[in-house]
């Protein structure tokens, strides 16, 4: 070839992408040992690619310089974050972990965050309590909250588990992250903010008004729309295009709180029976009316196919049954409180005549192979076209009972970050579906007629404590070490100032189960040490940490 | 020649055999599950042995291998974990896409580079020799994302004469098929990602050809015909220009294989929903289906064109006669 030899490209890369990526399986640091009087073993701290996200191998290098103050050497691990799930959550093979755990609207209620995150017997393959934390005083309350229907008794027992849930310190609250979003105000006004989804929010898509343009909304994201099945969706970006399509019972509004949205109203007969009346005259995109059955229908079906995202919940069911043609009711096998939030504000309610059918006539085995091309839902947005990989159109439907005031929305996937912030910054873009770099939202906060800010959020950075590993196990050590964290300068620095320094592990923007006495600490090197002084830690000539004798 | 050519099909059918099982392999030992993406109540153990069982890996890996070969002779690629889809319907959009604009990119490239390739070495050590040689180089040095970045900036961002990227303004259709061609809002799309596409790629058929045009200018029957009193561009043309491009096919065929399995950056650069973005997609998620289908039907390209690349040989140079003794 005359001496130029092709240089293969894209294929060669990926293979060797794929190669190196099987054998980057980084042997997780060998179980250490506690030795009375000996040195405190060196520990890493796993976290997430900065392709994935460039906050977290940042911070995770911070707090680990942080943790060499008292003479302990702890170094970053930034690996697939795929890999981070499958080694934390589903192995339980790591020392520390730092994570993101959004704000998706799940995590309102503080059964995700006290319970979830806490009992003990959440330490299992695929469980959330990877920390594996056991204590007896944090799993009465926690299973107390949610058997607790009463929601101010409730508050009660979520309040004092925040305190308790502080001093064990089994994962450090390292900031609240600001939902980072920007849109144009030459093009839409009345954006409504809500809590971990920022102007992104439901209450958004319908409120917003078009001032400029054909009405439509463009709005940007950064992925592209994998999934319209209501009943295989996995993930928050998904439900949040569902659910402007299909409607919920509930909604979660923007405080917070659910409210009665497709139920007009409900009651709680007893704590394990719960009566909806539906409201009149709503009708499917087809035509067809919404009617106790359909409710039935969508649980009992979702219930039989085990429906991923809420097969858990939906477990807690006992019957369903209908009472009229509006009415339903539900029973449960035992109390549950946070089944109306996240439950039945979060499930989605199909058509019975055409889900009967399926898989039947959609020629696959299983409701989770289907495809679902034209989606049929009864919401205030009605599936117009979904050009795969790139954008998906839904129009407003009129006869809802909240019509939207938009003319419908066209959701926009970029390739990058930085595409969607030119795409703002031109004006081809309307509003941010979520979160936009926060570097990015600097440069944007310059540009005329573009909004760009950061709105509050119950979700936050975190770092995982696991603490079946010595030193680990040691709450002392644990309390020890939160006070080493430099939050201020990780927000300032790495946040680009869009956070606020984490406490506990309900946020204060969630104003109504935040307990305020529960407060973030401040960096203080000498607390941290004279706690690991009075629980016996020494020091060697290297100035190198060591486990009391 | 015929033998050839059968022996040749069944070396590509065996080798894409063998692909199909390393990718097979690949993607499931890569570290990581399908069915733990992100940490959604998906996790829970009951619904992880729920998508297992949908997705068809709670199946013996024996088992799905030989499920997935005998799926594949029937051209069967199986649904996608994450969209439900068909891989058929989701690669037959993504990869049209990609060909569009690798096509208007290597159309451009092929014609151009050929044609500039030959001018360069007729006129060897020119301003247009050393220039074309040294912007060619430069173009192929630079990653393609860094030249697409500077075109955006400049000819997007700050002169406002492109739009930042996608194949159509959201909302606007541009038809389907070919007939996007006669969309104005769509080739107003293509121009920016083509150029920087055609700008990398552009320095291997021109140096080949600029290559293989001086060896062939060496050969005596060029000075037979410059003798016989040829006009130059007739010699230039007919005699070495046509003998010269042999070695830019061979190169080609492979640069067009390489190029259709998409610029998986300039795809990200320019938001084009094309088969690069596909594969980096479905690799990341763990879409075992989609990966194996996207990286099959690139290797399958490239083989295949490697394979018509030494069968248009035989045509091309009338010296080539296989299993034959030259009469």
């Amino acid at each position: 070839m005359n001496g130029h030899s092709y240089r293969p490209h894209s294929f060669t890369w990926a293979v060797v992408i794929l190669v190196a990526v099987t054998f980057l399986i980084l042997p997780g640091s060998a179980l250490s040992e506690k030795k009375p009087g000996g040195k405190v073993d060196p520990m890493q701290i796993t976290t997430a690619t900065a392709t994935f996200d460039p906050v977290r191998p940042e911070a995770a290098r911070v707090i680990a310089t942080a943790f060499q103050a008292i003479g302990w050497d702890v170094t970053p691990n930034p690996i697939d974050y795929n890999q981070n799930v499958q080694k934390v959550i589903m192995e339980h093979d790591y020392d520390m972990w730092l994570v993101m755990l959004s704000g998706a609207s799940l995590r309102i209620d503080p059964n995700v965050f006290i319970y979830k995150k806490h009992f003990s017997g959440e330490y299992k393959k695929g469980g959330w309590n990877w920390e594996g934390l056991n204590d007896t005083g944090i799993d009465e309350l926690a299973v107390g909250q949610q058997k607790e229907m009463d929601v101010e008794k409730r508050k009660k027992i979520v309040n004092d588990a925040q305190v308790l849930i502080q001093q064990d310190q089994s994962m450090s609250v390292l900031a609240y992250v600001e939902m980072t979003n920007a849109y144009r105000s030459d093009r839409i006004k009345n954006v409504v903010p809500m809590m971990g989804e920022g102007i992104g929010s439901f209450w958004t898509d319908i409120n917003m008004e078009v001032v400029q343009g054909d009405g439509y909304v463009r709005t940007g994201a950064t992925s592209p729309l994998k999934n319209l099945n209501p009943v295989a969706a996995k993930d928050h970006l998904e439900f949040m295009e569902l659910r402007m399509i299909y409607d919920r019972l509930f909604r979660i509004n923007p405080e917070g709180v659910a409210q009665p949205w497709a139920a007009e109203s409900y009651k709680i007969v007893d704590p394990t029976t719960i009566e909806l009346t539906l409201r009149k005259g709503m009708k499917f995109h087809d035509g067809v009316e919404v009617t106790a059955e359909d409710v039935k229908f969508s649980l009992d079906y979702q219930t039989k196919w085990k429906a991923p995202f809420f097969v858990e919940s939906l477990n807690n069911i006992e019957s369903v049954e209908t009472t009229g043609k509006y009415g339903v009711r539900i029973k449960l096998k035992e109390p549950y409180a946070p089944f109306i939030p996240n439950l039945l504000g979060a499930i989605f309610i199909i058509p019975q005549h055409i889900w009967k059918d399926i898989p039947e006539k959609a020629d696959v085995s299983d409701p989770m192979n289907f495809a679902n091309e034209k989606p049929i839902g009864s919401g205030p947005f009605k599936f117009d076209y979904w050009d795969r990989g790139r954008e998906l159109k839904v129009t407003a439907f009129k006869e809802h009972f909240s019509a939207p005031k938009c003319a419908g929305i066209i959701r926009i996937a970029y390739g990058s970050h930085d595409a969607m912030a030119a795409a703002i910054e031109k004006g081809e873009c309307d509003r941010t579906r979520y979160i936009l770099k926060p570097s990015l939202l600097l440069d944007l906060q310059k540009v005329k007629n573009v909004v760009a800010e950061g709105y509050p959020n119950h979700g936050f950075y975190t770092l995982s404590y696991h603490t079946r590993r010595p030193p680990l196990d040691d709450p002392a050590f644990r309390r020890a070490v939160d006070y080493l964290i430099p939050r201020e300068l990780m927000i300032e620095a790495i946040l680009s100032g869009f956070g606020e320094p984490g406490g506990s592990v309900i946020a204060p923007a969630n104003k109504f189960w935040h307990n305020p006495v529960v407060k973030a600490h401040s960096e203080d090197v000498a607390k941290a040490k004279q706690i690991l002084k009075d629980a016996g830690y020494t020091w060697d000539g290297d100035g190198k940490l060591h486990y009391p004798k | 020649m015929q033998e050839y050519i059968i022996r040749r099909i069944l070396y590509t059918l065996l080798t894409l055999f063998g692909v199909a099982t390393i990718l097979f392999f690949i993607f499931r030992i890569m570290p990581g599950d399908p069915t733990a993406q992100v940490i959604s109540p998906a996790l829970d153990p009951v619904a992880q042995a729920r998508l297992k069982e949908a997705y068809g890996l709670d199946k013996p890996l024996l088992v799905q291998y030989f499920l997935y070969l005998k799926n594949l002779v029937v051209f069967d690629w199986g649904r996608s974990f994450t969209s439900s889809q068909p891989v058929i319907d989701i690669m037959a959009y993504r990869f049209w896409n990609t060909i569009f604009l690798m096509g208007a990119a290597m159309c451009f490239v092929l014609v151009a580079g050929t044609g500039l390739g030959m001018v360069m070495a007729w006129r060897r050590g020119g301003p247009l020799d050393t220039g074309g040689t040294v912007t060619a180089l430069v173009f192929q040095s630079a990653p393609p994302f860094v030249t697409g970045l500077l075109l955006l900036m400049v000819l997007s961002y700050r002169m406002d004469l492109f739009p930042t990227g996608g194949m159509h303004a959201a909302g606007v259709s541009i038809g389907k098929g070919l007939s996007v061609f006669l969309s104005v809002d769509f080739l107003h799309h293509l121009v920016l990602p083509t150029i920087t596409v055609a700008l990398y790629y552009l320095a291997t058929p021109m140096l080949i050809m600029r290559d293989s045009m001086l060896e062939v200018m060496g050969s005596d029957f060029i000075e037979l015909a410059k003798a016989k009193g040829l006009a130059p561009h007739v010699v230039m043309i007919k005699h070495a220009a046509r003998n010269a491009l042999m070695a830019v096919v061979t190169v080609s065929s492979l640069m067009v294989g390489f190029a259709i399995g998409g610029q998986v950056l300039v795809e990200t650069v320019f938001s084009w929903p094309g088969m690069g973005q596909l594969m980096v997609e479905a690799a990341q998620s763990h879409d075992y289906p989609v990966a194996q289908a996207t990286f099959l039907v690139l290797a399958a390209i490239v083989i295949f064109l490697n394979l018509l690349a030494d069968i248009s040989y035989c045509y091309l140079d009338p010296r080539i006669t296989m299993g034959k003794t030259r009469a």
